[in-house]
């Protein structure tokens, strides 16, 4: 069932648009993440699913009942902060109690719901201290105990974990995805981190400028990006300009490619580095490929080869030697690659709605 | 610049010099004589005779009693003033800035001219008396009045832009976060206030409080222009012992004053100090 | 296209229109309460000194006159007092800036042992009360000669304005982030060029509220400047209280004198109030 439903909300600020028509949903147990860079407005769409900030349009359904005219404390969502938001006057234990309190939970009911929350959280032991005395991994369980103390109907993640150095990051993103499987509530995240995104969600919508660009699944997302700038944004990518005639197309340097989908003259796709294959090779071709530089990753090779006028990204993994700078090298690219809906080459072409 | 002075144990007194050095000179050694002062008799001998006068002469306990009324009145109605005022002026609301700027005008009127101002508006025959005379009303008397209503407003007219300052800051310095951690969890505005904001501004509220209390229980020229002749407090009787020459009991009643608030701030350092700081980021940053 | 014609702004948008953010109600009532508070009093006074008499039960003056303002502005024992006032506190507030940057430098960078102690030492004189500050003072000074001059009520009311100077500026000081003078160090700065280029510049907004402050502190200060300076040398403050003798009191010369004291003071608090943030001067006010 839908938990979560945006229709058409929008933000102005004044005459500026900060949000577009935005409208997806999240069904119940779903894990979905909102991606997008910085001032994408990820963040103002997440705080008006909160209520602390008010749309200028559209509405927000929540388990079937409208709530975007609610105050925050009446919507049954509970929010993990980025800058945790503990409060500093209460110890850990009260901390966790405060929403408890607020809603008029039963004082057994507490107790039980705030061992649980301490337990899957890992912070027993910690109930007497006071925010201040945590480390910042310990305050951010503490911030996400007393959410989910609360079992709301939804749980909203503001980039939850943009303030810790990566080995904390990588440690909490799988503490989250496991305690989102133990307990399986409706998520909605937050953040401009593609590989969290990619780790965490069963959804993700990818946002730029106030739009959503393209919704679906991270592996539909990484294989088959129907939009450049999810291509782009995901990982890292070489967009390609192709001539296609039907199921083929042709590389700007003539090498015959394969298309994952139908299309007739200009197109875009895109090639993923880890997905060509790379050999050196000192038969001088039709188009040669050199390397024009090498980085060392440990797990793999990153090399940036030139064809003709263009600078391909390509990954390889492991091997024992490197390609020096200044070798021919022979690219054998894969099958089904996707074929961009790129508007910025689409707009070029006169359409026949009116504008 | 010589190798010494870069050297810390040298560097740090003395920059701290000009300043503790000054306030040592002509604070600290003042005071302290002032306090040597109040224990002995002309001969020079030790005595507590001037400090046992101002707890068993009437006219002296009065004028203490007097002194704490002035220190705390004033304040109670201050308060039930400026927190309102801090919130109604925290969120935007148009001509802001310029209140924000005009507000604290009364920070600058020295307290003689606000005495005067009372007495402009509220004396018998004064504006207020005269305003609504054709309505048959009449004032009733709040300068040089018994209770020392024209005192109080004096006092909280002077006070309120200060503790609506203090105020405003201390509420602002809570990051909005914790605000919206309140509400998502439950808490309506009122409770996310009472609950939530109101503890973590309570640092700087109490300090508010303190230094205002302190300030207008030791003031002199208001209560001497606008108080009762009958109840004076020990700032103006202060005064008048000094005019007479009469040195060991001045001495006596200042260290009495002074007491009294160090006494306040001691508390005030003692209660506050579990609460500890507002701002705890632990390793995160 | 349509955009096109989004462009376009017609007249009637242009018009102001209050919105419920304004806040409208709340706005009015706080400017009735200002107005009620400060501006009415201000005014009431103000008629004081130009009304020819100004016998109950009118409301209004019935008369105006000049007269008394002319007269004291020829008032050479009131010229003097002002003349006093003014150069009391340029003095007061040049040499309480210099006497405080040092200190307050050390207080701002430096952690040291007795740092709370001297903390609350520099706040002491706020908490004591100032009449016994005076009267302590008071009794020194006359045992050496400074009372009854200048020079004495100078001292005294640094006295009184070197503990806000030395708070506002290390709250100013503080903001300064280490890296900035390693950086400036690094380039080949040396002390005195740090604290010129640097340290100064930096320091501006500190500087001036606590110069503002201790000007207005001192060109207004009475309690202090009383017990030394009356009735030798008079301020402006001292001046007025003779003024405000309840059993000879001279309202309308009372009132002229008040304004002479507040102009000045008013005319620098509005043009510093645009310069000055009030995190800073709650900093340094507020925190004890």
């Amino acid at each position: 069932m839908t938990m979560l439903a945006i229709t058409d909300i929008t933000k102005d600020y004044g005459a500026s648009r900060a949000l577009h028509p935005i409208s997806l949903s999240v069904e119940k147990g779903e894990f979905v993440t909102i991606l997008g860079p910085s001032g994408c407005g990820k963040s103002s769409l997440l705080r008006i699913v909160m209520g602390i900030s008010q749309q200028s349009g559209g509405e927000i359904r929540l388990a079937g009942k409208r709530i975007d005219m609610l105050p925050p404390e009446r919507r049954d969502i509970a929010m993990v902060f980025q800058s945790y938001a503990l409060f500093p006057h209460m110890t850990v234990e009260q901390n966790l109690r405060f929403g408890l309190r607020m809603k008029n939970v039963p004082k057994a009911e507490q107790q039980r719901r705030i061992a649980h929350a301490l337990d899957i959280c890992t912070l027993t032991g910690l109930t007497a201290r006071m925010p201040r005395q945590l480390s910042g991994g310990q305050q951010q369980r503490v911030a996400l105990a007393r959410a989910i103390v609360m079992q709301p109907n939804l749980l909203l993640f503001d980039e939850p974990l943009s303030n810790l150095d990566a080995k904390l990051r990588d440690t909490l993103r799988h503490e989250l995805v496991a305690l989102h499987r133990r307990i399986g509530a409706t998520s909605l995240y937050v953040t401009h981190d593609q590989a969290e995104a990619m780790a965490m969600s069963d959804r993700i919508v990818v946002m730029n400028a106030g739009r959503v660009v393209e919704i679906g699944t991270p592996l539909e997302l990484y294989r088959s990006p129907k939009q450049a700038f999810t291509a782009g944004f995901l990982g890292q990518t070489n967009l390609l300009a192709v001539t296609a005639s039907g199921r083929k197309g042709q590389l700007p340097w003539g090498q015959p490619v394969d298309l994952a989908t139908e299309a007739m003259g200009p197109a875009q796709v895109s090639v993923r580095p880890e997905s060509i294959g790379i050999r050196a090779c000192d038969h001088v071709s039709s188009a040669p490929a050199t390397v024009a530089d090498v980085s060392f990753m440990g797990a793999s090779a990153l090399y940036t080869v030139a064809v003709g006028e263009t600078l391909l990204k390509v990954s390889q993994a492991g091997g024992d030697a490197l390609i020096e700078p200044g070798r021919t090298v022979a690219l054998t690219f894969p099958d089904r690659l996707p074929v961009l809906e790129d508007r910025a080459l689409a707009d070029r072409v006169p359409s026949r709605e009116a504008a | 610049m010589p190798t010494c002075l870069r050297d810390r144990r040298f560097l740090l007194p003395l920059l701290l010099a000009p300043g503790v050095g000054y306030l040592l000179l002509f604070f600290g050694g003042p005071v302290a004589s002032a306090l040597i002062g109040s224990l002995r008799m002309e001969d020079g001998t030790f005595t507590l005779a001037w400090y046992v006068r101002i707890f068993t002469r009437p006219s002296m306990l009065r004028g203490l009693g007097t002194s704490i009324y002035y220190g705390v009145a004033p304040v109670v109605v201050s308060l039930l003033v400026s927190v309102p005022l801090s919130l109604a002026i925290r969120r935007h609301f148009v001509g802001r800035k310029l209140f924000s700027g005009l507000y604290k005008l009364p920070l600058a009127v020295p307290g003689i001219i606000v005495g005067l101002m009372i007495i402009v508006l509220f004396e018998r025959g004064g504006f207020i008396d005269r305003a609504v005379a054709p309505l048959g009303l009449g004032l009733p008397k709040l300068v040089r009045d018994d209770w020392g209503v024209g005192v109080i407003l004096a006092s909280v007219w002077k006070q309120i832009p200060f503790m609506t300052l203090i105020i405003t800051s201390a509420f602002a310095a809570i990051p909005e976060d914790i605000r919206f951690a309140g509400r998502t969890l439950g808490a309506s505005r009122l409770a996310t206030f009472f609950l939530v904001e109101v503890p973590l501004a309570m640092p700087g509220i109490t300090a508010a409080v303190l230094l205002t209390f302190i300030g207008s229980m030791g003031s002199y020229a208001i209560p001497d222009i606008v108080g009762p002749p009958t109840a004076r407090p020990l700032s103006v009787l202060m005064v008048n012992e000094f005019n007479q020459g009469r040195f060991p009991q001045v001495f006596a009643m200042g260290m009495v004053l002074s007491v009294f608030a160090v006494a306040v701030l001691v508390a005030y350092y003692t209660l506050t100090s579990r609460i500890g700081d507002a701002h705890g980021h632990g390793d995160a940053k | 296209m349509t955009v096109l014609a989004e462009n376009t702004f017609s007249p009637a948008t242009r018009k102001r229109r209050f919105t419920r953010e304004d806040r409208l109600p709340v706005a009015v009532g706080l400017y009735v309460f200002l107005f009620l508070a400060i501006a009415l009093p201000l005014g009431l006074m103000f008629l004081w000194s130009i009304a020819d008499g100004w016998p109950p039960p009118h409301v209004l003056p019935q008369s105006y006159t000049t007269e008394r303002w002319a007269g004291v502005l020829g008032d050479s024992g009131l010229l003097r007092a002002a003349i006093n006032s003014i150069v009391i506190a340029f003095i007061v507030t040049f040499a309480t800036a210099i006497i405080a940057l040092p200190t307050a430098w050390a207080m701002a960078r430096f952690s040291f042992r007795l740092k709370r102690a001297v903390e609350i030492f520099i706040l002491a004189p706020i908490i004591i009360p100032g009449i016994v500050v005076a009267v302590g003072i008071g009794q020194v000074f006359l045992a050496l000669g400074l009372a009854y001059s200048v020079t004495g009520v100078i001292l005294v009311q640094i006295v009184g304005t070197l503990p806000l100077m030395i708070r506002l500026m290390t709250a100013a000081l503080e903001t300064i982030p280490d890296d900035l003078l390693h950086a400036a160090r690094s380039l080949g700065a040396g002390t005195f060029g740090i604290t010129r280029h640097i340290v100064l510049p930096l320091a501006v907004p500190g500087l001036l509220a606590g110069g503002l402050m201790s000007f207005v502190g001192s060109f207004e200060e009475f309690d202090k400047s009383f017990i030394v300076g009356a009735p030798v040398v008079e301020t402006l403050p001292i001046k007025l209280y003779m003024y405000l003798d309840p059993y000879s009191m001279q309202l309308p010369l009372a009132s002229i004198v008040s304004f002479l004291l507040l102009l000045p003071a008013l005319v620098i608090f509005v043009i510093a109030g645009r310069v000055l943030r009030d995190d800073l001067m709650a900093a340094g006010m507020g925190k004890i």
